[in-house]
């Protein structure tokens, strides 16, 4: 999917578990979440990227008309993806963070299996998971929070 | 509806005691590609399980 999206320019950040990971947590995630940009250019290029692998609304009963295109996307703002190759969660903008362009000075290049990608930094993704203040996401912040002493204790 | 940032800091901190650091400073060693790696064979591993979780329901 990450191969999809950097073949087809998207411009977004990678959020999240996989970012926590990223940055070296041990914790199991189930799907990939990321921030895209709103722009129309990038939507399309979304769309174009993420169709081949039939997106379709995550706990939605089957066979409800739903076309993946980016007037869905521009009418919307997070969506939460099943799709061909997992779980996808697309957003707009995120609790503390904001949206893309807001992200983007708190993110990070980074190339891995031959693909470019953008992650959201260690910082900033501590910052994002306590402004949720979700209680799922405590033992996840304690661990990010270890991660940050442990780089820093090097 | 959240909770304060402040009002967590006490609850992240007593969560912080059961953080397995081992865990952590082994994967700080890994390269981000390994650590996705580890991170596929434990999907991998979850789905497995849960297979066989369903399986084993299944047949009783």
């Amino acid at each position: 999917m990450l191969q999809a999206l950097d073949a087809a320019d998207v411009q977004f950040i990678v959020v999240g578990g996989l970012a926590a990971t990223i940055h070296g947590s041990p914790r199991l995630t189930q799907d990939l979440d990321i921030v895209y940009s709103r722009t129309a250019e990038n939507l399309e290029r979304l769309v174009r990227a993420l169709r081949p692998f039939h997106p379709y609304l995550r706990g939605a009963p089957p066979g409800l008309p739903f076309l993946f295109d980016a007037r869905t996307l521009k009418s919307g703002l997070n969506f939460t993806f099943v799709t061909d190759l997992g779980w996808m969660d697309l957003l707009g903008e995120i609790t503390g963070g904001g949206d893309y362009d807001r992200l983007l000075p708190h993110s990070s290049d980074l190339q891995m299996f031959g693909v470019s990608i953008r992650v959201l930094n260690l910082e900033k993704l501590i910052e994002v998971k306590r402004a949720a203040g979700r209680p799922k996401d405590f033992e996840t912040i304690a661990e990010l929070e270890a991660i940050r002493e442990e780089l820093k204790g090097r | 509806m959240g909770y304060h940032p402040s009002a967590m800091d006490p609850v992240i901190e007593a969560y912080k005691k059961d953080v397995d650091r081992t865990l952590i400073r082994e994967n700080l060693r890994c390269t981000v590609e390994e650590r996705i790696l580890n991170l596929i064979e434990l999907q991998k591993l979850a789905v497995e399980a849960r297979r066989a979780g369903q399986a084993a329901r299944a047949a009783r």
